[in-house]
């Protein structure tokens, strides 16, 4: 990355921060990033270790409600992977939720960016308005996001088909959006973009304010117009944000599941309906076959890992330049 | 910032836009408040109710009327803030050391810290609950909040990350150079400007914690010791028994939403005022 | 706290537990009868006061006034403190598998889903209750109930209360239609297809409906799986079987106003006025507590701005669903038992719940409160009028899901919210039963 405002930053003089009990380091390969990233690592494996141990192992088990109650749970080497791997119903599923959550993702990114920039590009009162109105959609909990917008999506008394129904000539009063499985991921994406779009937008625009005066007063006198100075200036300070948001929304939307559960509970049950969120939480707490739920678990990772592994690799290749 | 100068029409486009985004997210917010201030019965009809006229409070008193939603609101505080601070706090360090320095296993803990989120969690039930049990802190808020910490970390410290690349130490050594100490600069210039991202990873925590249900469903099996969202399906599932009553679900909805929006305002304010109390003018 | 020690007093009680368990007698001796509740200072005596909990599922389904007296009693009786949770239906298969092994925070007392007893008696959640189960009511306990909840002879989990399915009808539709109350199951199609076509009606069964639909296959000589040597094979390919959903198929196609992913979720009040766009419903088949909530809006409403309801005898009836030559089909009969958590530290003080449940005063009030009391001696309180008559008579011909161990593991799947749906949809009747089959027998054993 080599925009004129990010230069690489002083990697010969790390910053000395305050650190009150121990000595400042004196020398340059000083010891504190180490104790900078302690805590975090503590806190993570304490948190997650044993659980995600525990699911290593048991995806080499046989591991039912029998296991849960006290009987021994035998190895079985590979055998629940072979299961899951040569189960054409996983992998249709897999197919779709890769689908769903590209499409999801990659929407929700391209209306985040575009909201964060009209933020920038309006005045303060609708700038005002509109923030405020995503905080509050953004502040509504799940369960009660969920439970309004299968009402607006309800077939007998849902806002979306009465106004639809206001169309002359269009009766979509009584019709289900949630039957068709087309329908019902569409709602699905739907749903969850209208969620992400709040966090993406104003992290592109708290990205956006980072954006010095000076480097834009500088643009400015340059010459540079509005568009040249998104593209060649604003977007590459923004990037390192706006990468990782679209990572993680892509590996969210891979693995969204309370959404989905959700839905599946306002309207229709049935594995046409499921992603791998559902199809692991079905495994697992549905049929008890905890074995194999720990071996999805597994797959899900390495197949989100293979998916994403240019883009990381890409990322860490930056990470390593700035 | 002012971008340059735009035209009459560029600048109508934007604010046509801006209208049409605020309707589209403000409208399922709108309809879930406007929806807790009307009885069941105006709700089940085929046309909708667009507006609250003749509606009255009674559905946030049924909602209130049993009197553990205060006790589900204290817990949920409880276990939101621990996360928050401690979340904020030791990903800020780490955010630190991976974007300010370079050092041996920096690699590996960036790398980890990221594959680490591509593990879907439904299946983890079971390990989180014999772990948490055997530490002695079921039906605990510490408890809860060990597995939130646990599991928000690692995104918020990708997070900070972002913003801490984002400033140029230039800004820093610039500062130093008229005068100010390294710590000083950087309390003065540095801190000011990651307020925005210290705010949206906090926000992202203090969502996370606030919404969670399921790991809490698991960790908390005392029902005195819900949670709002656990608070939130309880009275889902009770009014479920007969035809849902929108109206009181929507009434508790709303009362799960509040606290989150005072939150809103609060760290809306203080982000603003980091952006313009900072010496970003160096 | 002292959770540590009578944790750890608590975890050997339970090895204790399940070593007593294969040998079914000499319960008497059984470790657990020694006094731990109250940590290890309590003096060991005979009758010693033990706090324990109870969890009731659903809100709880079981009504107020009933968990007040259990409570109450509990303290006369044992002297301890009994804390009951409510745990919702949605939630408890992780909270079950979860809470029930730990034996130092297991609930002591729990109430679990009749259909998913097999489940949990088969890997030994629950204790032996044979040293009490004659002071219990013993043969007086309703005998399909008792079953699931036993293994091999030997009673883990018994019956708590039972609630049968019943048409719930619009006697004004009806008339309006010219149609009389269907008498076989052949006519519970032509009637409210009749009434369909006429636009006046249709009957409410959802596709997604399982636990309506299977009584079709029940009444058709089928069953949805059966015991082959000690394999449970999924029998919904039978002939009878495949009659009776095909007899399904044609009146969700011709008569049901229900669309193919409906879930029985509505079934309680859709045939009130006003609930449906388009058809109302003329009839829909509920549990027998449902008349809580059938009736006609009175206008008024209550302190919360619920509508009033009000049963109109000329407008609202009921009558058990006719068999395929009249008389009663089998319906799948809903409801609970309740058994002693295996790894309970409390198993004395839990034995004193249990006598207060079967006391013939708490069956009484199970029955006057609408739901079918465990023991058969408590008819009278449960058949207080025509709507009880129908449901105690319906019940005694009902039927429950197979008794095998991976049952709560095919209804988790959601198999037959699925097969069923597709049915719905128009599928080959005979194709599809092939297809779920092969995929529900490797779940049924466990």
């Amino acid at each position: 990355m080599s925009a004129p405002a990010v230069a690489p930053p002083a990697q010969a003089q790390p910053p000395r921060l305050e650190d009150p009990p121990a000595p400042r380091a004196r020398r340059r390969r000083t010891k504190l990033p180490y104790w900078l990233i302690i805590p975090a690592i503590v806190v993570v494996v304490v948190g997650t270790g044993y659980p995600l141990i525990w699911q290593f192992v048991t995806s080499f088990r046989e591991y039912g409600l029998a296991q849960q109650f006290g009987q021994p749970a035998p190895f079985v080497g590979l055998q629940n992977y072979s299961e899951m791997l040569t189960d054409t119903g996983f992998w249709a599923i897999v197919l779709k939720s890769v689908v769903f959550c590209l499409v999801t993702a990659g929407v929700s990114m391209v209306l985040g960016i575009a909201l964060a920039l009209v933020m920038k590009n309006v005045g303060k009162a609708l700038r005002l308005t509109l923030q405020i109105a995503m905080l509050l959609a953004w502040a509504m909990p799940i369960v009660a996001y969920m439970t309004v917008w299968t009402w607006l999506f309800d077939d007998r008394n849902g806002v979306i088909n009465y106004l639809l129904s206001l169309i002359p000539g269009v009766d979509m009063i009584g019709h289900d959006w949630l039957i068709n499985p087309w329908s019902f991921f569409a709602v699905a994406s739907i749903i969850i973009i209208w969620y992400s779009v709040p966090f993406i937008a104003f992290s592109a625009y708290a990205g956006f304010t980072q954006v010095s005066d000076e480097v834009v007063e500088a643009a400015q006198l340059d010459g540079a117009t509005g568009f040249q100075m998104t593209r060649r200036i604003i977007l590459p300070i923004v990037k390192p944000v706006l990468s990782i948001v679209f990572l993680l929304q892509l590996i969210w939307d891979l693995r969204v599941f309370a959404q989905i559960q959700l839905l599946q509970d306002a309207g229709s049950f049935g594995s046409q309906y499921d992603l791998l969120g559902t199809y692991i939480y079905k495994l697992g707490t549905g049929s008890q076959d905890f074995g194999l739920a720990a071996t999805a678990s597994i797959v899900v990772m390495v197949l989100t890992l293979g998916l994403s592994w240019v883009y990381v690799r890409q990322l860490m290749k930056e990470d390593e330049q700035s | 910032m002012n971008l340059a100068k735009k035209s009459p029409a560029a600048r109508a486009g934007w604010a046509t836009i801006a209208v049409i985004a605020t309707l589209a997210w403000a409208f399922p917010v709108y309809w879930m408040v406007n929806s807790s201030f009307l009885p069941g019965s105006t709700l089940e009809q085929l046309t909708p109710t667009f507006l609250p006229f003749g509606g009255s409070l009674s559905n946030f008193e049924a909602a209130l009327s049993d009197g553990t939603f205060l006790r589900a609101l204290g817990m949920s505080a409880a276990i939101t803030f621990l996360t928050l601070i401690v979340c904020i706090a030791f990903a800020f360090l780490a955010a630190l050391a991976i974007s300010r320095f370079r050092f041996r296993g920096r690699k590996q803990f960036v790398l980890a810290v990221l594959v680490i989120q591509m593990i879907p969690a439904e299946a983890l039930f079971i390990a989180q609950y014999k772990m948490i049990a055997g530490f002695g802190l079921l039906n605990t808020v510490v408890g809860v909040s060990l597995i939130y910490t646990a599991t928000v970390i690692p995104f918020t410290i990708w997070m900070l990350r972002g913003f801490v690349a984002g400033i140029p130490a230039e800004l820093e050594e610039a500062a130093m150079v008229d005068g100010l100490s390294r710590n000083q600069a950087f309390m003065r210039i540095t801190f000011p400007l990651l307020a925005p991202g210290l705010v949206a990873s906090g926000v992202y925590a203090f969502l996370q914690a606030w919404n969670e249900f399921a790991v809490a469903l698991i960790l908390l099996p005392d029902g005195s010791k819900a949670t709002l969202p656990l608070w939130l399906r309880g009275f889902l599932q009770d009014s479920a028994v007969n035809t849902t009553n929108w109206g009181e679900v929507m009434a508790a909805s709303t009362l799960v939403a509040v606290p989150v929006i005072v939150f809103f305002m609060f760290v809306q304010g203080r982000m603003t005022q980091g952006l313009v109390g900072g010496a970003v003018k160096g | 706290m002292k959770k540590m020690t009578s944790g750890a007093v608590a975890f050997a009680a339970a090895s204790a537990i399940v070593l007593a368990g294969c040998s079914s007698s000499g319960t008497d001796e059984d470790p657990t009868t020694e006094p731990e509740g109250n940590g290890s200072e309590a003096p060991a005596e005979e009758t010693v006061a033990q706090d324990i909990s109870l969890w009731l599922m659903g809100a709880p389904d079981t009504p107020e006034a009933l968990v007040t007296y259990l409570e109450e009693q509990y303290a006369e009786v044992n002297g301890g403190t009994l804390t009951v949770e409510a745990v919702a239906w949605g939630d408890a298969l992780p909270r079950l598998t979860t809470a029930l092994p730990d034996a130092a925070n297991t609930p002591d007392v729990v109430e679990i889903g009749n259909t998913w007893a097999p489940t949990f008696t088969s890997v030994g959640a629950f204790s032996d209750l044979s040293d009490v189960y004659e002071e219990l009511g013993g043969d007086d306990l309703l005998p399909s109930f008792t079953e699931v909840g036993s293994v091999d002879g030997t009673p883990y989990a018994l019956p708590y209360y039972f609630g049968s399915r019943n048409m719930w009808a619009r006697a004004d539709l009806y008339e309006q239609g010219g149609v009389e109350a269907p008498t076989t199951l052949a006519e519970v199609t032509e009637v409210h297809a009749s009434l369909k076509e006429q636009g006046i009606g249709g009957l409410y069964l959802g596709g997604q409906d399982w636990r309506n639909a299977i009584s079709w296959i029940f009444a058709n000589g089928g069953d949805l799986a059966a015991k082959d040597g000690d394999q449970w094979v999924s029998t919904l390919s039978s002939p009878e079987s495949v009659a009776g959903i095909e007899q399904w198929q044609e009146m969700f196609q011709t008569a049901s106003v229900a669309a193919a992913n409906d879930t029985d979720a509505d079934n309680y009040f859709i045939i009130n006025d006003g609930s449906l766009s388009g058809i109302p419903a003329a009839a829909s088949m509920a549990p027998s507590w449902a008349s809580c909530c059938i009736g006609f809006d009175t206008g008024e409403t209550t302190e919360e701005g619920d509508p009033v309801l009000a049963w109109d005898d000329a407008k609202n009836t009921a009558y058990g669903l006719p068999g395929v030559d009249g008389g009663l089909a089998p319906v799948f009969a809903g409801g609970s038992n309740i058994g002693i958590s295996a790894t309970s530290a409390n198993q004395e003080g839990s034995r004193d719940l249990l006598r207060i449940i079967f006391s013939d005063e708490y069956q009484q009030l199970l029955g006057e409160n609408g739901l079918g009391p465990a023991n058969v001696n408590a008819k009278d309180s449960f058949v207080t009028d025509d709507f009880r008559q129908i449901a105690w008579d319906t019940a005694q011909v009902s039927k429950l899901t197979p008794a095998a161990p991976g049952w709560a593991a095919v209804e988790g799947s959601g198999l037959l919210e699925e097969f069923f749906q597709a049915v719905a949809e128009g599928g080959d009747v005979a194709a599809l039963a092939a297809e779920y089959d092969a995929q529900i027998t490797p779940q049924l054993n466990g």
